[in-house]
């Protein structure tokens, strides 16, 4: 209950950015009043309406990581939630289900209307709804834990924005290497399980971190990015680590690719 | 049985802060009987809010350890914050949410909650209920934090300098409120402030701050039992040897005669001095003066 007394109380202050979805949705239906070819406006629009949902689900999601703490602790006002008898993991919970639940329900305010004009509604709600409110979902938790963390780095203006620079850089470095070398081998959909993973493990890591964030660092911003940073640090290590093993045994059981060709091919 | 240091309030052991090269506070130790009011006073940047950041587990101290209740407070805060009202030095409640809205987030929280007091001190302090905390006045926003940390009937209340920016009036209130509370229910009171004379009706203890050390921790009843103002007048010629055998705090002579500060002896003796009543502020003002001279 705790949790959800955090979570009304984030949306009190934020529930306004649903004005966002709902404004964009009046557009629409608006701007397909204009059309004359209804069948086509209204397949336009559907894509359009489930990209911007999409998208507007991101960008809150985003714009709510990178201040649901850190700005609090700049602004001197997360005292506010230690003061009460709240578990370190019921603020942080609570903000990040507040969070999921605008962006999401921002998007679907975004998307929902024009769809179920369309006369979609059926094929989206038996087919299609299922993969897009997940990847809105996910990408949403991402984004919002993602910029959770660089927002307490780029706050704190400590030195450990350092060891956070050695970590993004020597992350994304493995994670090319990796890439290419199961691109060379043509192992296209284990490059995509890979990232998946790596995508995964980073939204797994980001939480922890958040959670580190609030429980170890509480007021303190510095010591709160301390512990964003090593956990990101060993996250980032840990993944290239499975990704590695993951590519090597890839490259070990797949067969060879065959590059020979043969005239007899290219005259046919 | 429990022994006497599970159930003190609070204990400050050894506690140090540190901000890089920066020794904020350094081996503070003291501790909060029950039902005392204990008054950590201290000028502007001596540590009283780094302390009182690590008295409620906000902050880890880099040294030392600090107790509530014979608890690690960096261990335990979540349970011991049902123990514990706390009005901040800046009121930090979500500036969107109004009073009604915060009684409601701060009620839910507590397994007991005496939401008839706090609705009869927000409408004695003649709070708009429907007003976003951010659009309140200063007053009225250590008004509404007052309301909240004394909602759970708390046994131990940690205020931090709960009158800065108070016009006379409020800051009345405030102390009025307190002492209610005091009479009613005997809650543990640890307060910080710079406000000397609103306190000294209020404190039992007394600690003072500064640069980071604990410079005094005694009762209020000792320090002005230690410490004697005396004047003289003009045509009284008082030396500064006369005034030795009493190990002056602080002297100052002037065209309008002289007073001192005397930390011994019963100066009654010195032919031509009046001993006059301490005030917390005059004390203060010369412990603090002292130890920036001699540092």
């Amino acid at each position: 209950m705790s949790i959800l007394a955090v979570t009304r109380r984030e949306w009190t202050g934020r529930r306004n950015v649903l004005l966002l979805g709902l404004g964009y949705s009046v557009l629409q239906l608006i701007g397909l009043s204009f059309e004359s070819d209804m069948k086509i406006a209204y397949e336009k629009s559907i894509f359009m309406s489930v990209g911007v949902g999409i998208g507007l689900a991101w960008v809150i999601a985003l714009l709510f990581g990178a201040t649901m703490v850190s700005r609090d602790l700049e602004e001197r006002r997360f005292g506010f939630f230690l003061n009460q008898p709240l578990h370190a993991a019921q603020i942080f919970l609570g903000k990040v289900l507040a969070g999921l639940g605008l962006a999401l329900l921002a998007g679907l305010l975004a998307s929902v209307p024009a769809l179920l004009l369309g006369g979609m509604w059926r094929q989206f709600l038996l087919k299609d709804a299922g993969s897009i409110l997940g990847i809105g979902l996910a990408g949403s938790l991402f984004l919002l834990l993602l910029f959770h963390a660089v927002s307490i780095q780029v706050r704190s203006r400590s030195l450990w924005l350092l060891l956070d620079l050695v970590t993004w850089t020597a992350f994304f470095a493995g994670v090319r290497w990796l890439s290419q070398r199961l691109m060379g081998a043509w192992a296209f959909q284990d490059l995509v399980h890979l990232w998946l993973g790596l995508l995964a493990g980073g939204t797994l890591g980001l939480g922890i971190a958040g959670y580190l964030q609030v429980a170890q660092g509480r007021a303190d911003l510095q010591r709160g990015h301390r512990w964003v940073s090593v956990t990101l640090a060993l996250t980032a290590g840990l993944l290239l680590l499975a990704g590695w093993v993951d590519t090597a045994w890839v490259l070990k059981h797949r067969p060879p690719v065959a590059w020979t060709s043969q005239p007899g091919n290219r005259s046919r | 049985m429990i022994s006497q240091v599970e159930t003190l309030p609070v204990a400050c052991r050894q506690v140090g802060v540190r901000y890089g090269r920066t020794q904020a506070v350094e081996e503070a130790t003291f501790q909060v009987e029950p039902g005392q009011v204990y008054a950590l006073l201290g000028r502007n940047g001596s540590g009283k809010t780094s302390l009182v950041r690590c008295l409620l587990g906000h902050q880890k101290p880099t040294a030392g350890r600090v107790e509530l209740y014979g608890q690690d407070v960096w261990s335990a805060r979540q349970a011991l914050m049902h123990r514990v009202g706390v009005v901040a030095e800046e009121p930090d409640a979500p500036p969107l949410m109004t009073a009604r809205q915060l009684v409601r987030f701060c009620g839910g929280l507590y397994p007991s909650w005496d939401q008839a007091g706090v609705d009869e001190r927000l409408d004695r302090f003649r709070i708009p209920l429907d007003l976003p905390f951010g659009r309140l006045s200063r007053g009225q926003k250590g008004q509404v934090a007052l309301a909240l940390a004394l909602g759970p009937e708390p046994d131990l209340l940690v205020l931090d300098d709960p009158t800065l920016g108070l016009d006379a009036v409020a800051r009345r209130e405030v102390y009025d409120e307190l002492l209610g509370e005091l009479a009613e229910r005997g809650t543990t009171v640890f307060i910080t402030t710079h406000d000397l004379a609103g306190i000294e009706g209020l404190a039992d203890r007394i600690g003072i701050l500064h640069q980071g050390r604990l410079l005094v921790d005694a009762s209020l009843e000792d320090l002005k039992a230690r410490h004697r103002k005396v004047s003289w007048a003009p045509s009284q010629a008082v030396a500064p040897t006369d005034l030795a055998p009493f190990a002056p705090l602080w002297s100052r002579t002037g065209s309008l005669g002289g007073e001192a500060i005397l930390t011994q002896g019963d100066p009654s003796q010195l032919p031509g001095l009046q001993v006059h009543p301490l005030s917390l502020e005059e004390l203060f003002v010369a412990l603090v003066g002292e130890a920036e001279v001699a540092s």
